[in-house]
């Protein structure tokens, strides 16, 4: 069979092969080792050199020319039978995916951090202080004397035979704010995150190991225009919504005047009505949640801290970070927080 | 507190607001009212009269007042009437006092021919009303003049008071007095009593003694108004946890000025009652109460409240209330407040303004930013490493639980503490229950407590917690910020790898892992399973453990299966991390690994060998990881097998096979040099 031929022929059968099978056979036909191809190269070995040469040269020409076409064939087969398999591999796109098991942030820590990031952002630093604390501290240098019926408003943990002065744990976060002044001259402003303890029966409200986020601004001219407005902005930003707030006269021994800060009810916007007119029960249709109590600070509290009150005025806060998560993520008990409960805390 | 709204009304010219009205006025500008509902004709009230307004506005007149004040309403008052002593048939009686501190004021009148019987109706609705319990006339009558002007009184039964003596002192120790509600009392030191000729017939200002009770035999009586000490009355009724409202409102400090009017007022019911006779007025008042004189400054109470309130708002809410205003003479727009004495809450500017701010209103203040120089806050140095330790955990696939900050009773058993673990326990003295009895000294027990409960429902379980812990040593409380965490099921490498990304991650070189010391002080009772943990250090100091946790343990904490934990003190770790990081370039040339297998005695360490092979391969040898550790069957007795992939490169050439040949065979080499060990090759 003369060259040509050969390579008409098996152009043909590549280009006619259907699959890959039939690709193959086709190259063991032509290009195996008992290919004819193969054969007819072998068969040149016994031409003279002349024609030889001249032979050898075109076969071996169409030798790595089949061997392209054939690359080429198989290729094309290749890409249509992935894009036939491909049909028959269509998956349940509704079935669920592979999780990877992330950790988790606690939801109170999430909650303190939007606060950290929030005050940070209007120039709070942040400030901390011991959990044992001094009765001095938590008590007499914020204007609770002993003997005084304003100690009963903070049911305390006493620790047992200290032996100096009587050592407590922290009602309040407040203590914080005399540890600063000590150590620090204003103007400044500071929040104070962190554990409180009262000593109290739990319920859904009330736990007796919970967390505060004070809040302390002193300066010159410091007023309680200034910390509405400085409030009204954190409960904006915390909520992402607009927000009113209002005060309402209160009494806290450490601020003068004092008040307790209501924050329009983030369920039903502060019209007290859910849906079809039916009362909202967070915040007992009077479309106000209590938040914290605040004030401005008391002149005895800049004495206790070593400050002269007829230069300094300032304003002061404490807001239960609990409430806080509790608003905002819809958490009915305060006791969820502490369970370690792993399906609680994947939820945020 | 209870309120009657009629009642209320009373002392009211115009009509008082409408309930919810009321109720919305109070809310803004004084009180919170807790609930009002209707009663017959009436409405009663609620209202949480806040402590420092106890003693003004805790009774109906000082109520009426608030409400005319906030409300601009006319307040209305009957006028005193004077009472003078007449002549009567009994003998006076003789008072004294032990210390002029035990009161203030005390002041009583002696009656006489009075008739003890039911009470009217109109007495027994109002004393109702307020949620008492209607008596009989002298007792009522009592309760009404404290219900109406907020001045306790007190009956005692002439008759009873042996030798005409009455006498207010301290209580002595192992003193006891039966009280009118049949309770016999130990009292306690510090007390106030009143005592006759023979015994003690009263607990001052707290509740009336048994013995000189008005009954219906009653003919005379000492009706007394007095101001008794605040802080004796508030350590009693503390130490006794007696909660009658005469002992809130003399704990709360009431105005000596009272007492005489108040006597007044019941001496002008009385005769309505069946009438009685007043023989003797004792007014013990050494030191007159004078009203507090309060400068004030207008541009002080506009820099305070952030509002301009004009000067005559500023006056008209401070004389609503019930004070005198001045202007002072020689300086400009500075007032002279003179306070009412049953205002004892306002004696500073600061007070004054809080007056004016409520009445203005705080809703007509409006909110403005302060301006300050943009200079940053002083950045806390602490906090932003617990934080950054948390997202690290949290990367590390930990979830991040809050516990208590207390464990029970049991604790010291359940957790095998040794005898030192247990001094150091911190104690409350008011525990709130046995599960939340001290104070916890690490944060470890609490996450098992959690594994425990958890692993009926979860299948991987791991934990942490950044927190405090608290215990005490010479006698003085510890508490240390600590983070701590639980792997269920876990291995002593898994918890060892998070802690050494943790210092990775923190920038600490300086932690390294060492035996579990057994101490004296540590008897083998304990938390972690000391073959399978080790001690956590930075240089030389032990900052935690880190580990399996002890079988015996989790089989009474009931835990099914291999649980692993670290528990370390986060403030040596924030202490010793550190943000610098230094920059080197990865090297462009090639790697090439090698590994080498090695039998040794089971008691060789890792550290050991990697040492070895460190110190001979020198600067070419970029990492050694270990991959595998077999102690079992196919290794003989007493031996392990350790495996190591060697990462050879340069950071400035291509390393030849042949380089790389020979430096692997000086370190094997190097490890035959110790006869216990096997190349195997």
């Amino acid at each position: 069979m003369p060259i040509s031929e050969l390579k008409k022929q098996a152009l043909a059968v590549f280009s006619g092969a259907k699959n890959l099978a039939e690709l193959d056979s086709a190259y063991h036909l032509y290009l195996g080792r008992k290919g004819k191809l193969t054969l007819l190269l072998r068969s040149l070995r016994e031409l003279p050199e002349t024609s030889r040469r001249e032979k050898g040269k075109e076969a071996n020409d169409l030798h790595d020319f089949l061997e392209q076409q054939f690359s080429k064939r198989k290729q094309e087969l290749q890409k249509e039978e992935f894009t036939q398999s491909e049909k028959a591999e269509r998956i349940d796109v509704t079935a669920p995916g592979k999780r990877i098991a992330l950790g988790r942030l606690h939801p109170l820590t999430r909650v303190q951090r939007a606060a950290i990031r929030i005050f940070g952002s209007m120039g709070f630093g942040v400030a901390e202080g011991p959990h044992i604390e001094a009765e001095w501290y938590n008590f007499d240098a914020l204007n609770i004397p002993a003997n005084h019926p304003a100690r009963d408003m903070w049911d305390t943990f006493w620790l047992k035979d200290s032996k100096n002065s009587r050592l407590l744990l922290r009602t309040h976060t407040s203590p914080v704010q005399i540890r600063y002044m000590e150590s620090h001259q204003p103007p400044f402003r500071i929040i104070a995150p962190g554990r409180v303890f009262r000593y109290e029966a739990t319920d859904a409200k009330h736990s007796f190991d919970l967390h505060q986020l004070e809040g302390l601004m002193v300066g010159r001219d410091v007023s309680v225009a200034h910390f509405k407005a400085v409030i009204q902005k954190f409960y904006e930003l915390f909520f992402a919504k607009s927000m009113t707030i209002r005060l309402r006269p209160s009494y806290f021994p450490f601020v003068e005047p004092g008040f307790e800060v209501d924050m329009s009810c983030v369920i039903c916007g502060g019209t007290g009505k859910k849906a079809k007119n039916t009362p909202c029960s967070s915040c007992g249709h009077t479309g106000w949640l209590e938040m914290m109590g605040a004030g401005m600070v008391h002149p005895n509290v800049f004495k206790a801290a070593g400050y002269n009150p007829r230069e300094w005025q300032g304003f002061a806060f404490g807001m239960g970070v609990e409430r806080l998560a509790m608003m905002k993520f819809g958490v009915p008990d305060i006791r969820l927080f502490f369970e370690g409960d792993l399906q609680f805390i994947r939820q945020f | 507190m209870l309120f009657s709204y009629n009642w209320l009304q009373d002392y009211v010219k115009e009509r008082l607001p409408k309930p919810k009205e009321l109720e919305d006025l109070l809310l803004l500008h004084a009180f919170e009212v807790e609930g009002y509902e209707k009663r017959g004709k009436d409405w009663i009230f609620d209202i949480a009269v806040l402590p420092n307004r106890l003693p003004d506005a805790g009774n109906h007149r000082g109520m009426a007042r608030e409400i005319a004040a906030i409300g601009r309403l006319s307040y209305q008052e009957p006028k005193r009437k004077p009472v003078k002593a007449q002549k009567g048939s009994i003998k006076p009686i003789s008072f004294s006092i032990a210390a002029q501190s035990l009161a203030p004021r005390y002041t009583a009148f002696v009656i006489e021919g009075v008739s003890v019987k039911p009470s009217p109706r109109w007495l027994k609705e109002r004393i109702e009303a307020v949620g008492g319990n209607s008596i009989n006339t002298i007792v009522d009558l009592a309760n009404y003049v404290m219900q109406e002007t907020g001045q306790p009184m007190h009956a005692f039964d002439y008759d009873q008071i042996q030798g005409n003596q009455m006498r207010v002192r301290m209580a002595r120790n192992g003193e006891n007095l039966v009280l009118l509600d049949d309770k016999k009392i130990a009292l306690p030191e510090g007390a106030l009593v009143i005592q006759d000729a023979k015994r003690l017939i009263d607990l001052a200002g707290i509740m009336g003694g048994k013995n000189s009770a008005i009954g219906e035999p009653t003919k005379n009586i000492v009706l007394q108004a007095a101001t008794f000490d605040q802080a004796a009355i508030y350590i009693g009724k503390t130490k006794l946890g007696i909660q009658t409202q005469a002992a809130q409102l003399y704990a709360s400090g009431l105005d000596p000025n009272a007492a005489l009017p108040a006597l007044e007022r019941a001496a002008e019911l009385l005769s309505g009652l069946g009438g009685g006779k007043v023989v003797q007025i004792i007014d013990w008042y050494p030191r007159k109460t004078l009203p507090a004189k309060i400068a004030l400054e207008v541009s002080y109470v506009h820099s305070l409240l952030g509002e301009k309130i004009p000067e005559t708002q500023i006056r008209s809410a401070l004389l609503r209330i019930d004070c005198k205003v001045r202007s002072r003479l020689q300086k400009k727009h500075t007032l002279v407040v003179e306070a009412p004495t049953k205002r004892r809450d306002l004696l500073t500017p600061e007070d004054c303004i809080e007056e004016i701010g409520r009445l203005f209103g705080y809703e007509n203040i409006k909110p403005k930013f302060p301006s300050s120089p943009l200079m940053p806050p002083a950045q806390n140095s602490e906090l932003p490493w617990r934080e950054h330790v948390r997202d690290i955990l949290v990367a590390a696939g930990l979830v991040e639980t809050y516990n208590y900050s207390f464990t029970d009773k049991r604790a010291p058993e359940v957790f095998g503490y040794d005898a030192g673990q247990r001094r150091e326990l911190l104690e409350l003295e008011n525990p709130l229950s046995e599960e939340y009895f001290y104070l916890r000294p690490n944060l470890a027990e609490n996450l098992l407590r959690n594994v425990a409960r958890l692993e009926r429902t979860e299948q991987d379980i791991r934990l942490f917690e950044i927190g405090k812990a608290y215990w005490q040593s010479e006698n003085r409380p510890q508490e240390q910020w600590r983070v701590a965490g639980v792997l269920a099921p876990g291995s002593f490498h898994e918890v060892k790898g998070i802690v050494e990304l943790l210092c990775e991650r923190l920038g600490i070189t300086e932690c390294w892992f060492d035996d579990f010391q057994q101490t004296p002080l540590r008897s083998g009772k304990s938390l972690w399973n000391m073959q399978r943990s080790a001690e956590c250090k930075l240089g030389n100091t032990r900052i935690g453990f880190v580990g399996e946790i002890s079988r015996a343990l989790s089989v009474s904490l009931k835990m099914r299966q291999n649980v692993a934990a670290f528990s370390l003190n986060l403030e040596a770790f924030v202490a010793a991390a550190t943000a610098e990081r230094t920059y080197r370039p990865p090297s462009r040339f090639p790697a090439s690994v090698r590994d080498i297998a090695l039998l040794v005695p089971r008691g060789t360490k890792v550290a050991d060998v990697l040492n070895v092979m460190e110190a001979r391969g020198g600067q070419l040898v970029r990492d050694i990881d270990v991959f595998d550790i077999y102690e079992g069957e196919r290794v003989h007795g007493g031996m392990k097998n350790l495996a190591f992939h060697i990462v050879y490169q340069s950071e400035d050439r291509t390393l030849t096979s042949k380089e790389i040949d020979a430096l692997h065979d000086r370190i094997i080499k190097a490890l035959e040099e110790n006869p216990e060990w096997e190349v195997r090759k």
